[in-house]
């Protein structure tokens, strides 16, 4: 009776803690990362470097668009593994979210500039209709359409868990 | 330079308790090794605290080289929130909990006398639960690392629902409560490891336990009142899956105090209190974990990382396996001083312990049953009111009834058990023909609901009579217990008429028109576009007359943070003794009326009073001399 007792006192809480690690390293969401589709919304902004306005038409197909803004610390850390992406022949649309131009300018210039085009949304609407929650947030469209989107910093383990494998299954880039 | 400074004093301070842990746990006790134990502890803290104050000085001076404090502080702030910008997220606040660990161990340090045979033990494991939380601090959640060379200007900014003076003292609140119960886990384990059946450790932690407990109610209370007025959810009690691991510490903490009592007075349920005291400190961590792996979504889980979920996991289960091994083979050593009598004092808090334990068991299925659920089928399911409803109510009045006929108990005597002594008939029947009354005046139907009350009353009332006689007869009252199981009864009473009266409604009102709601009259007066520096708002103007003769003006917003696009709905709230008038605006429908949504919110300020009372009880059992009983 006793050493039934003994055992119950054991095994309960160990087991609790079994589950727990199955819960914890079962678990292969990412957080942050979000597969829903839907259209790329209509919006017809300022580009940041010409004083052009542009819609989605101008874009191109597939490509990535990355939220970013020159006061994002967090930009700034993954603004290197951007910049390899363009390297590699990865479109990036860069979404300039609530900055300054020339503030935004001048980080681009002193860090380099891995967009193909640059949306100067000054007022977070095309954002909004994203429903960013901050920056960075990246998104990536095939057609005029979101496939995929991450939110937070992305580096190398994120491209690949999050973004690489839709990119190799749907042929994009 | 002075990052780094801070950096390595806490990484020596690590070291230090190392050693104090490592040397207090294989040395055998004399004079020389107590005092030697003692005094390395202290030094230990003095680094730790050093690093710690540095930590706050740096972000009161905004020094933004330092990553976390740039991402969590912002040089607009008011030096208030600067500081508690350290734990609004998670390195920072686990820093605060390590602190505030050390801290609890640093008193009990100067406090007890080095003769205490189980101090340097205790010390001891104390010094190594640290020396754990350090490496996962340090190793997977850095607060020290620096954006170098160039820090930014202005640092980020705090998530706006978090700068608040409620919510910047709940979480120290209360992580004083959660880590306060090492003192009493270390004692018990030194026990055990000590081997020597004579040894009182309970009596050693009764007021330890005792403040630890104070500081977790009063947390508990403060997030709940917090919740209140900032989410804008406009109720007491959500039982969000954070708030359930803060509630089931609390649970064993409560049954730990009652049980405590016992194997202080008369050497029985020692095993129970034992296994109480690891309970307790194992829920805390478990909070810790629920709340930092980032297994649970919830307002509080912080930003996740899989790594510290599996550090902390691990370490509790160190914990957990440690203690619990210990216990096993020790159990032969606590020999319980004869049977409790039947109908004494002890019998009713073994019974206690039963239906704590029970509560313990099913808010651990509540929090984990979802888990387990989207484990297996891959699909969410919560696990909402009605579960815990089910459970607690009746568990809490049967509880209640025992506690109503524990008070003409006595201690280690079975006495002739007579029902129907004069306290007891004059309480049920005022109980009663109030409950009847309050059935006939709110036509309600709802046994759980009268029940409740009827429980609470007959427990406030009897109380009541306790203290009348102790005044009048100069009887002999524990003052603490009254106090806080009449707080139970008034919180059961609140609770009970918090939700048989309590109503909402979400109006469509338009602009200088009037809309009824109850006895209210609600004027829309007028709406306002309103910026500040860093939102900008909408600022509803309402004027409210009630069938009291009340006129009063209320004034809900809804705001846009800048930096995050955050939207936080500011409630605007009419307080009276009984009611409050709680009103939050949402959206604008297409015909030009907004939606407002009206809560009239009965006797909830009564639900965080009786709580404090509770907490206050405490405070007055650790201010008195005597050696006071539950």
């Amino acid at each position: 009776m006793k050493i039934l007792l003994k055992l119950i006192i054991l095994i309960l809480p160990a087991s609790f803690i079994w589950m727990f690690f199955l819960l914890l390293t079962e678990d292969d969401s990412i957080i942050g990362a979000d597969y829903r589709n839907f259209a790329l919304p209509e919006f017809n902004l300022e580009q940041l470097d010409e004083s052009i306005f542009i819609d989605s038409s101008d874009l191109g197909d597939d490509y990535i668009i990355n939220v970013w803004a020159s006061w994002c610390i967090t930009c700034r850390v993954e603004h290197p593994y951007l910049m390899s992406l363009n390297n590699k022949g990865v479109p990036i649309i860069g979404l300039n979210y609530k900055d300054e131009k020339n503030d935004a300018l001048e980080w681009l210039s002193k860090f380099g500039n891995p967009y193909e085009r640059i949306i100067h949304d000054y007022k977070g609407t095309l954002a909004l209709d994203l429903g960013v929650t901050g920056a960075p947030e990246t998104f990536l469209v095939q057609n005029g359409k979101i496939i995929a989107h991450y939110q937070g910093e992305i580096n190398e383990s994120i491209w690949n868990e999050v973004f690489s494998p839709i990119i190799e299954e749907k042929e994009l880039f | 330079m002075i990052i780094e400074i801070s950096h390595f004093l806490s990484i020596l301070s690590t070291g230090l308790f190392f050693l104090v842990g490592s040397f207090a746990l294989t040395t055998n006790n004399t004079p020389y090794t107590s005092n030697l134990i003692s005094r390395t502890y202290s030094h230990a803290f003095l680094f730790l605290s050093s690093s710690f104050l540095i930590y706050i000085w740096l972000a009161i001076t905004d020094n933004f080289s330092v990553q976390y404090i740039a991402n969590h502080s912002n040089s607009a702030l008011p030096t208030f929130y600067k500081i508690s910008s350290i734990w609004s997220a998670h390195e920072g606040s686990m820093f605060l909990w390590i602190f505030f660990l050390a801290l609890w161990g640093f008193i009990f340090n100067i406090k007890i006398k080095n003769a205490e045979i189980l101090k340097p033990k205790t010390m001891g494991i104390i010094s190594l639960i640290i020396v754990g939380f350090l490496l996962f601090l340090l190793i997977t959640s850095n607060p020290f690392i620096t954006i170098l060379p160039i820090a930014p200007l202005n640092g980020a900014d705090i998530n706006p629902v978090l700068q608040d003076p409620a919510l910047a003292i709940h979480p120290p609140t209360l992580y004083l409560g959660y880590v306060g119960f090492v003192i009493p886990f270390a004692c018990s384990l030194a026990f055990l490891i000590n081997g020597d059946p004579d040894a009182k450790w309970e009596k050693l932690v009764n007021k330890w336990s005792v403040s630890a407990w104070v500081f977790l109610t009063v947390g508990i209370t403060l997030g709940s009142w917090w919740a209140y007025y900032e989410l804008g959810w406009g109720g007491y009690w959500f039982w969000d899956p954070v708030e359930n691991v803060a509630l089931m510490p609390w649970l064993a903490a409560t049954a730990f105090l009652h049980s405590l009592s016992v194997s202080i007075k008369s050497s029985q349920l020692r095993t129970w209190t034992i296994l109480l005291s690891i309970t307790v400190f194992s829920l805390s961590l478990f909070g810790a974990f629920i709340v930092r792996s980032g297994i649970i979504d919830s307002v509080h889980s912080f930003a996740n990382d899989p790594q510290r979920g599996l550090y902390l996991l691990a370490f509790i289960a160190v914990i957990i396996a440690a203690s619990l091994s210990l216990f096993v083979s020790r159990l032969s050593l606590i020999k319980p001083s004869g049977n409790i009598k039947t109908f004494s004092k002890q019998s009713f808090i073994s019974i206690n312990n039963i239906f704590f334990v029970t509560l313990i068991f099913s808010v651990m299925l509540g929090v984990t049953y979802p888990l387990i659920y989207e484990y297996l089928y891959d699909q969410k399911i919560s696990v909402g009111a009605p579960f815990y409803n089910a459970i607690f109510i009746p568990i809490v009045i049967l509880a209640s009834i025992f506690l109503f006929f524990s008070v003409d108990s006595k201690w280690s005597r079975s006495i002739d058990f007579r029902i129907f002594t004069k306290p007891i008939v004059l309480s049920l029947f005022f109980a009663l023909t109030s409950t009847f009354a309050i059935y006939f005046i709110f036509k309600t139907n709802n046994i759980a609901i009268l029940l409740t009350i009827f429980t609470g009353l007959i427990v406030i009332i009897r109380y009541l009579i306790e203290v009348w006689t102790a005044l009048v007869y100069k009887k002999y009252l524990n003052v603490f217990s009254a106090i806080a199981h009449f707080a139970l009864g008034l919180l059961l009473v609140s609770i009970s008429f918090n939700s048989l009266l309590s109503t909402e409604r979400a109006l469509n009102i338009k602009i200088n028109e009037f809309e009824e709601y109850k006895d209210l009259t609600i004027y829309f007066k007028d709406i306002r576009v309103r910026k500040d520096s860093n939102y900008d708002a909408i600022k509803a103007e309402f004027n409210i007359k009630d069938k009291y003769g009340n006129n009063f003006d209320l004034s809900p917003e809804k705001r846009r943070y800048f930096t995050r696009g955050q939207i936080t709905t500011e409630t605007a709230i009419y307080i009276s003794p009984l009611r409050d008038i709680y009103l939050t605006i949402g959206d604008q429908l297409e015909d030009g009326s907004w939606i407002v949504n009206v809560q009239i919110n009965f006797l909830i300020r009564w639900i965080w009073f009786s709580a404090c009372l509770m907490a206050f009880a405490g405070i007055v059992l650790i201010f008195s001399n005597r050696k006071s009983n539950i």
